[in-house]
C-alpha cells in the first residue's frame, strides 16, 4: 500500500515535469496520450481488475464522453471547463443504465452484452445523423480561446497540464476508491461472489459503484479526447481502442493501480516504436498479445509481486494469509 | 402480400447461413467455454484459402472445400493443443485474451499475404434465378442453403452417434469422470475446437462463393455469429439453428420495412433483451447440451 501510493505520487511528480524538459511537439503529443490512455486503463481496471468481470464495452463510456462534449462546445458553445466534467457525468449517468442492465449477468454474457452495448451506441453514432452527423463525425470542435496566441508548443502544454489534471482526479478517485470499505467489499466479490453475499455485501451495489466511476474517468478523457484532437467520429466506439485499453490493464497487471500506469507507458511507446514495421505492426502485436497470456497472466505487477514473495518466504507467508489485499500492497 | 413472401425467403436463407457460420461457435463457446473472438478470422481463413484452392490451384470446388476442411481441422487442433491447453483452467478471461491476440494476428497476416480487394470463390454451378412461384432465389443460394443442411446434419450425426461424440458429451459433463473412464480429455477438446474450425471454414468458403471471402470480414462474422448463439443458447444445435432463422428474419423484415441503415442494431437489441429476460437463450432448458 506504502510503495503504490509512492509510486502514484513519483509517477504524478515525474509527468508534471515532463513539459518543463520535453521542448519536442512530436514527444509531447506522445507523453500527451500516454496520459489519456494512463487515465482509460485505470478506469478500465477498476471494473476489470475490482470487480473482477471483464468489460469489452469501454468504449461505450469513452464515446459518450467524446461525443458530449463535441455536441455541447460545437452546438451549444461551451467553454472546455465545463464540457470535459459535464462529458464525464454524461458517461456516469450512462454507466447506470448500462450497469443496470449488464452486471445482473456473469462470464461470458457479461463479456458478450457489454460488447453488444457499445456496438449498439456505435451504431447510433453512426446513423442519428441529425444528432452526430453519421459516419463523417463531428470536425472542429473549438479550442480554447487562449491558445489561438500560445503557438502550437503552447496548446501542445496546455493540453498536457489537462490531461495531467484529469490522470491526477482519475488516481485520487481510484485510489480513495480501492481503499475504501466499497473497494474492499468490490474486491471481496471479485475473490467470492458467495462469500461476499453471505456476510451481507450487495454484489451489485458495489460492482455497480466501480462501473459508474470507471464509467465518469473514461467519459472526462474521451471530454479531453475530443477537444484534444478536435474531431469525433463513430470510430470512438471502435473495438481498436477497447483492445489497447485491455492489453494496457493486463500487461500491468490487473487489480492493481499501478499496473495500468505501466501498461500504458508501455504499450503507447511500443505502437510509436513498432510504427516503423508499419504493416507488420499489428500482427506482432497479435502475437504480443497471445505471449503476454501465456508467460505473464497476471502481469508485470503480478510477476514483480511473485520474485519478491520468492526472495522473502517470511514474507510470503504473511501475504498468503491476506490475499485480496496482498495483491495492492 | 408477394414482398413479403420475398422478404421471408431472403431472410431464411441469409438465416440458414448465420446458423452455419454460428455453428461452429456453438460448440467452441458452448461446450468448451471458450469466448472465441478469432471465430469470424477462422471463418475468413476458410474463405480466402478457398479463393487459393480453386482459383490458383485449380481445384474444383467440393475437392477445394476438402482441402480446406482438412487443413483448417490441423489448424484448429494445434491452436487448441499449443495454446488453449495452457489456459484451460483459467477461468473466460484468459481464453478472451488469448482469441483476441489471435484474431489480430490472423487478420492482419492474412492482410499482409493477400491484400484487401475481395476474393471470389469460383461456385459449382452457375448464379442464375431460380423462381419457386413469386419467390425469386439465385440457385446458387438454394444450393448454398442445401449445403448448409447437410453440413448442419453431419455435424449432428458426428456428436449424437459416433464414438468420438459420445467421449464429448461425457467429457463436456464431467471431465474428471471422462478421463477416471479413459477418455483421453486433451484429444477430445482438441477435436471439439478442430471440428469448430473445420465448420467455420467451410462456411466462409461456401458464403465466398455467393457474396465474395474478404480478410476485414472476420470481426463482423464474430459478431453476428456471438448474437445467433446468445439468442439459441450456447451448445444447443437446434437453438443455433433457430436463432440463426430467427435473425435473418428479423433483418430481413427490419430492412425491407423499416430502415436498412439500422439492420446490424437489431441483432444487438436482440441480444441484450435475450441476455435481461432469458439469459439462457430463447429455446435452452437450461440443462440441454449438443
Amino acid at each position: 500500500m506504502k510503495f503504490e501510493r509512492n509510486f502514484l505520487f513519483g509517477f504524478l511528480a515525474l509527468a508534471a515535469l515532463v513539459p518543463f524538459v520535453v521542448r519536442d511537439q512530436y514527444l509531447l503529443h506522445i507523453a500527451i496520450i500516454v496520459l489519456f490512455y494512463a487515465v482509460l486503463a485505470t478506469s478500465l481496471n477498476l471494473v476489470v481488475g475490482y470487480v473482477g468481470e471483464f468489460s469489452l464495452g469501454h468504449t461505450a463510456f469513452l464515446g459518450t464522453g467524446a461525443y458530449a462534449a463535441a455536441i455541447l462546445s460545437t452546438q451549444h458553445g461551451w467553454p472546455m471547463w465545463a464540457t470535459v466534467p459535464v462529458a464525464g457525468a454524461l458517461a456516469a449517468a450512462m454507466g447506470v443504465v448500462i450497469g443496470a442492465i449488464t452486471l445482473r449477468l456473469q462470464g461470458p454474457f457479461f463479456v458478450i452484452v457489454t460488447l453488444s452495448f457499445a456496438e449498439v451506441l456505435r451504431l447510433v453514432a453512426d446513423n442519428w445523423i441529425g444528432l452526430t452527423n453519421g459516419p463523417m463525425g463531428i470536425a472542429g470542435i473549438p479550442q480554447p480561446a487562449m491558445l489561438a496566441e500560445a503557438g502550437n508548443l503552447g496548446a501542445k502544454q496546455f493540453y498536457y497540464a489537462v490531461a495531467w489534471g484529469v490522470l491526477a482526479i482519475a488516481l485520487y478517485l481510484s485510489y480513495r476508491f480501492v481503499h475504501s470499505n466499497a473497494g474492499r467489499a468490490a474486491v471481496a466479490i471479485r475473490e467470492n461472489r458467495f462469500v461476499a453475499q453471505s456476510i451481507g455485501v450487495r454484489p451489485l451495489t458495489y460492482s455497480m459503484l466501480a462501473l459508474v466511476l470507471g464509467a465518469f474517468l473514461s467519459g472526462m478523457a474521451g471530454g479531453f479526447y475530443a477537444h484534444y484532437i478536435s474531431f469525433v467520429g463513430p470510430e470512438m466506439f471502435r473495438f481498436a481502442f477497447m483492445i489497447s485499453m485491455i492489453i494496457m490493464v493486463l500487461i500491468g497487471g490487473k487489480g492493481t493501480l499501478v499496473g495500468p500506469l505501466i501498461g500504458a507507458l508501455l504499450v503507447t511507446l511500443l505502437e510509436e516504436y513498432l510504427r516503423e514495421t508499419k504493416e507488420l505492426r499489428l500482427s506482432i502485436f497479435g502475437l504480443a498479445v497471445i505471449a503476454i497470456v501465456l508467460f505473464l497472466p497476471q502481469g508485470l505487477m503480478g510477476f514483480a509481486q511473485r520474485r519478491r514473495e520468492r526472495r522473502m518466504p517470511t514474507a510470503a507467508s504473511t501475504k498468503l494469509a491476506t490475499p485480496a489485499t496482498g495483491r495492492a500492497a | 402480400m408477394e414482398l413479403l413472401l420475398q422478404y421471408l425467403a431472403n431472410g431464411l436463407v441469409t438465416g440458414s447461413f448465420y446458423a452455419l457460420s454460428a455453428l461452429g461457435l456453438t460448440l467452441i463457446l458452448g461446450l468448451m467455454r471458450v469466448v472465441n473472438f478469432a471465430h469470424g478470422e477462422l471463418y475468413m481463413l476458410g474463405g480466402v484459402m478457398g479463393w487459393w484452392a480453386t482459383t490458383r490451384l485449380g481445384l474444383d470446388f467440393f475437392t477445394g472445400l476438402l482441402l480446406v476442411a482438412v487443413a483448417m481441422g490441423a489448424f484448429g487442433w494445434l491452436i487448441d493443443r499449443f495454446l488453449i491447453e495452457r489456459i484451460r483452467d483459467q477461468g473466460e478471461e484468459a481464453g478472451i485474451l488469448l482469441t483476441i491476440g489471435l484474431s489480430i494476428f490472423l487478420a492482419n497476416t492474412a492482410l499482409l499475404a493477400v491484400g484487401t480487394a475481395p476474393l471470389k470463390v469460383e461456385a459449382p454451378i452457375s448464379a442464375g434465378p431460380a423462381f419457386l412461384g413469386p419467390i425469386v432465389l439465385t440457385k446458387l443460394r438454394l444450393f448454398a442453403v442445401a449445403v448448409c443442411a447437410l453440413l448442419i446434419v453431419g455435424a449432428w450425426l458426428t456428436i449424437h452417434k459416433t464414438r468420438l461424440g459420445r467421449s464429448m458429451r461425457a467429457t463436456f459433463q464431467d471431465p474428471m469422470a471422462a478421463r477416471l473412464v479413459g477418455i483421453r480429455t486433451a484429444n477430445v477438446y482438441a477435436a471439439t475446437f478442430a471440428m469448430g474450425t473445420v465448420i467455420a471454414s467451410m462456411a466462409g468458403m461456401l458464403l465466398g462463393s455467393i457474396y465474395s471471402a474478404q480478410v476485414s470480414v472476420g470481426g463482423l462474422v464474430s459478431m453476428k455469429a456471438f448474437v445467433v448463439v446468445i439468442l439459441g443458447g450456447m451448445g444447443s444445435f437446434a437453438g443455433a439453428i433457430a436463432g440463426g432463422l430467427l435473425l435473418g428474419v428479423a433483418e430481413a423484415l427490419w430492412g425491407g420495412y423499416v430502415a436498412t441503415g439500422w439492420v446490424d442494431i437489431i441483432g444487438f437489441a436482440l441480444v441484450i433483451l435475450t441476455l435481461v429476460f432469458r439469459p439462457y437463450g430463447l429455446f435452452s432448458k437450461r440443462a440441454e447440451r449438443a
